[in-house]
């Protein structure tokens, strides 16, 4: 397989990029201030609940961490698939998308887990600030799991379709870009929630 | 105008990633101060992803550029709210 990785072509537009991936990586910074909001609102919050339960008292690392494993796991075989299309590997790609996929939806059953055991704590969005700001970052962020599997549902029945190329494989680009970002976020909630215990 | 570069190492970067997470687990059963070690492992893995998974580092600048206004503009938010509500921050620091 080449050593060589895609070329950057000049697009036909006035900044010389494409436009769906301008528009991506547009999106992707009015995110990254979203969550940010989300991050740090559960950080400033931390320990004034009035009641519980409290994190210490509720959060688990183990089954999260194995859970943070998978999502990495699944920005790996996302990449993977990028490179397979590049090389004009349709098959590998096929195959390393529906391993993402795969990926995604093990971590989201580790995430209603999570939920569910919290649940059973006696932990909810309405409980206390704990609750209202644990669940609304970490859901917010299953939420966009959810629609990146969705996603990358509507890429691979392209694919399927003969609709992905190597002259032609932006789609599988951008869900990447997605996808890697949502990782991102994770591996930032992973550790100001769970390891900071901030 | 083309452009070529090498593939990047998508296999050491997950080995990388996998790595600095086993620290970082590791770090939370041990008996040293985390804030100082955790944030740099969790944004060298954030660095990791963006740069080479994300495919940064070799591509426009005009997308690091947008990607920038992103982080600054959540500096910013991160900023406000600790001058905002500073104590209990600095009490979870402490």
């Amino acid at each position: 397989m080449s050593d060589i990785a895609a070329q950057h072509e000049i697009e036909p537009t006035s900044l010389g990029v494409d436009n769906r991936k301008l528009a991506i990586w547009t999106f992707i910074a009015s995110e990254v201030m979203f969550f940010t909001g989300l991050i740090v609102t559960y950080m400033v919050m931390r320990g004034r609940s009035v009641s519980g339960p409290y994190p210490a008292d509720v959060l688990s690392v183990p089954v999260v961490a194995v859970n943070t494993f998978v999502l990495l796991a699944s920005s790996f075989t996302m990449v993977t698939a990028l490179s397979a299309i590049q090389q004009g590997d349709v098959g590998r790609m096929r195959r390393f998308l529906v391993a993402t996929a795969v990926l995604g939806l093990i971590f989201l059953s580790g995430q209603a887990y999570e939920f569910t055991s919290l649940g059973l704590d006696g932990a909810s969005l309405s409980g206390n600030l704990f609750g209202a700001t644990f669940f609304t970052l970490t859901g917010f962020h299953g939420m966009h799991v959810f629609v990146g599997v969705i996603w990358i549902a509507f890429v691979l029945a392209r694919a399927f379709r003969g609709g992905v190329t190597q002259d032609n494989h932006l789609a599988v680009e951008l869900v990447g870009l997605y996808w890697h970002f949502v990782d991102i976020v994770w591996i930032i909630i992973f550790t100001v929630v769970y390891l900071l215990r901030m | 105008m083309e452009t070529q570069h090498a593939k990047p190492n998508y296999i050491g970067v997950f080995a990388a990633l996998a790595i600095l997470t086993a620290a970082e687990v590791a770090v939370t059963y041990l008996p040293v101060p985390r804030l100082p070690i955790l944030i740099p492992l969790s944004v060298t893995k954030a660095i990791l992803v963006v740069l080479f998974y994300m495919h940064l580092k070799y591509d426009r600048r005009l997308f690091s550029g947008l990607f920038l206004i992103g982080v600054f503009g959540g500096l910013a938010v991160i900023l406000s709210f600790i001058l905002l509500f500073a104590p209990p921050l600095l009490d979870a620091v402490r």
